[in-house]
């Protein structure tokens, strides 16, 4: 028998590593999932590979999957959603509502994972025609392509000899009202390039940019080998529209550091959509009454500002995306720290 | 190949056909020193701010990588035509982070210009004709009987004072090597010489004279296989 509870929400990513490190601390793991499968986004949105890694997706999450599930520690609640929380830390009475009908489960301490949803590239001041054009498609479109070996253009079947990027589509953008940086959508998008170039060796790839984000070794993992092994032309400039041009797409932006106006023509365009909280995140963050940034985030950070994981409420923590943009890496890396604080917070309120 | 400007597809020189462009491109690409002159560009300007050339010209040895790397056609033919003529050849620009050679990027194009015996090319060589007739004949590349008031008249009247007593300017030097000699900058052994002209001929290098200026090749060639008959 263990010696508590952590209720942690969501079985991506971030929720599966939370769950198997606090089992594997000792303690018990109830893991709630509102959709029916494991996995989070990765798993809903059909991603091919991950970034940075190139792992497969399916079996890296799998394996996730299977490593918490596998655990006599973790017990797995899916179709499942909290409905209400109240108690202390040590002590807190969780309402979980599935088809079964309702239940509460004590716990000593709560992780959030509920993580993130991919921009709607259809809001607002987005003149790219996402929902008008069918070969103008997001990252999160081509990672199923890329899964199915099957990268085409929509409108007529035929492989694309032209691809570009667009980077920062629903991030780092006032007017959307998304200033932030999504972290990851510059890694992606050279990752995909490479895999197109890989599966399409003869099309052309660009990449319209602000700034390439490629911190630490993306550099030397993505960036380079995109530009140097598969000749990935990054091209500091956005697009300011998209037009039909006969059956392709005529693209306008500037070429900035050429210093000149630029026109192209292409088959495919890609918009490399970025991060907004996931409607779990926003409601979990009402239920748990915990604080949201202006964009609607879970505030992290605690008393001192730099704890990633520390919520505005006591016994609670957040991990992954639901905090913010962030990649695999970091999402695992706040997982088991939350794991720690989570298991601390029991052990403090039983005495030890 | 890819135009990148629409409107503009046919750049500075719209008569040149874009094939013509795009052979010389490749001619350029198929270099074997080229993969290691350019691998990708950060467009980080390094090599900007170290060219000395950039100060004065409108001149951008990253435009030349660039170019070269977003496979820019036409770009790339107004590069071969006019830009190339504004690098020093210093080679302060392979500061560069990503390790590429600018420098010998326009290296490549200006072998290529001149193998390919481009007309603005030829024009922009007429000037050193008489540099290139002493390089390939003496080992230097310039010599006191070079200086004549009509090419410097910038050095006013002076200019006539040492062209009329040169040989005396020159008795007057303590070096054996230089004393008396006007005609190259410092004396040149003749065996020297014929091992150069050897040179020039086992390399190709004379051929790529008569691709610019064969008045200039007929010349040298008379002189050099003269000297090299004598010799055997």
């Amino acid at each position: 028998m263990s010696e508590g509870t952590v209720l942690i929400i969501g079985a991506g990513p971030a929720g599966l590593e939370a769950a198997r490190s606090v089992a594997e601390l000792g303690y018990s793991a109830v893991l709630v999932e509102k959709r029916d499968r494991l996995g989070g986004m990765p798993d809903e949105a059909n991603y091919a590979k991950l970034t940075h890694h190139f792992l497969d997706a399916g079996e890296a999450i799998g394996e996730l999957a299977a490593a918490a599930t596998g655990h006599e520690n973790v017990q797995v609640l899916t179709s499942s959603q909290v409905t209400h929380v109240e108690g202390e830390p040590g002590a807190f009475r969780v309402g979980i509502q599935n088809g079964a009908g309702a239940k509460t489960v004590n716990a000593g301490a709560i992780i959030v994972a509920t993580g993130f949803q991919h921009f709607d590239p259809g809001r607002e001041t987005q003149y790219y025609n996402y929902y008008s054009f069918p070969d103008v498609i997001t990252i999160a479109d081509l990672e199923g392509m890329l899964k199915a070996h099957q990268v085409v253009r929509p409108s007529n079947g035929q492989p694309p000899e032209r691809v570009a990027f667009i980077q920062c589509v629903g991030s780092r953008d006032r007017q959307i009202g998304n200033e932030f940086c999504s972290k990851v959508c510059c890694g992606i998008a050279s990752k995909q390039a490479i895999e197109v170039k890989q599966q399409l060796p003869d099309s052309r790839v660009m990449i319209f940019y602000i700034d390439m984000r490629m911190y630490g070794y993306w550099e030397n993992e993505l960036y380079w080998p995109a530009q140097e092994q598969y000749h990935v032309n990054y091209v500091k400039g956005l697009v300011s529209e998209i037009l039909p041009k006969g059956d392709r797409l005529l693209v306008r932006g500037e070429d900035t550091t050429m210093g000149r106006p630029m026109e192209v023509t292409l088959d495919l365009v890609v918009l490399s959509v970025g991060m907004e909280p996931s409607a779990g995140t926003r409601s979990m963050a009402e239920v748990l009454g915990l604080e949201q940034n202006k964009y609607g985030y879970i505030a992290a950070g605690g008393p001192t500002g730099i704890d990633p994981v520390a919520t505005s409420r006591p016994g609670v923590f957040v991990v992954g995306a639901a905090a913010g943009p962030s990649d695999l890496d970091d999402s695992f890396a706040t997982a088991g720290l939350a794991a720690a604080r989570a298991v601390a917070t029991i052990r403090r309120s039983n005495g030890a | 190949m890819l135009q990148w400007t629409l409107g503009k597809a046919t750049g500075s020189y719209p008569d040149v056909p874009y094939e013509e462009k795009e052979r010389l491109f490749l001619e350029v690409k198929e270099d074997p020193r080229y993969e290691d002159f350019l691998y990708g560009c950060y467009e980080c300007g390094i090599c900007v701010s170290a060219c000395p050339s950039a100060r004065f010209y409108d001149y951008s040895p990253r435009v030349i990588a660039q170019a070269m790397a977003r496979e820019d056609v036409d770009r790339f033919y107004e590069i071969l035509v006019e830009d190339i003529w504004n690098c020093a050849q210093c080679f302060s620009c392979v500061r560069c982070p990503r390790q590429n050679n600018p420098g010998g990027l326009v290296t490549l194009i200006r072998e290529v210009a001149v193998r390919n015996g481009i007309q603005e090319t030829r024009d922009v060589l007429q000037g050193y004709t008489r540099v290139i007739y002493k390089v390939m004949l003496k080992g230097n590349q310039v010599s006191p009987d070079m200086l004549q008031p009509d090419f410097f008249p910038d050095w006013g009247p002076w200019v006539q004072s040492f062209r009329g007593n040169m040989n005396i300017w020159r008795q007057a030097i303590p070096v054996d090597t230089l004393r008396g000699v006007t005609d190259a900058a410092w004396e040149t052994d003749e065996n020297t010489l014929r091992e150069l002209y050897t040179i020039w001929f086992e390399t190709g290098n004379i051929d790529i004279i008569e691709e610019v200026d064969e008045g200039l090749y007929e010349l040298l060639v008379d002189v050099m296989e003269e000297e090299l008959e004598e010799w055997e």
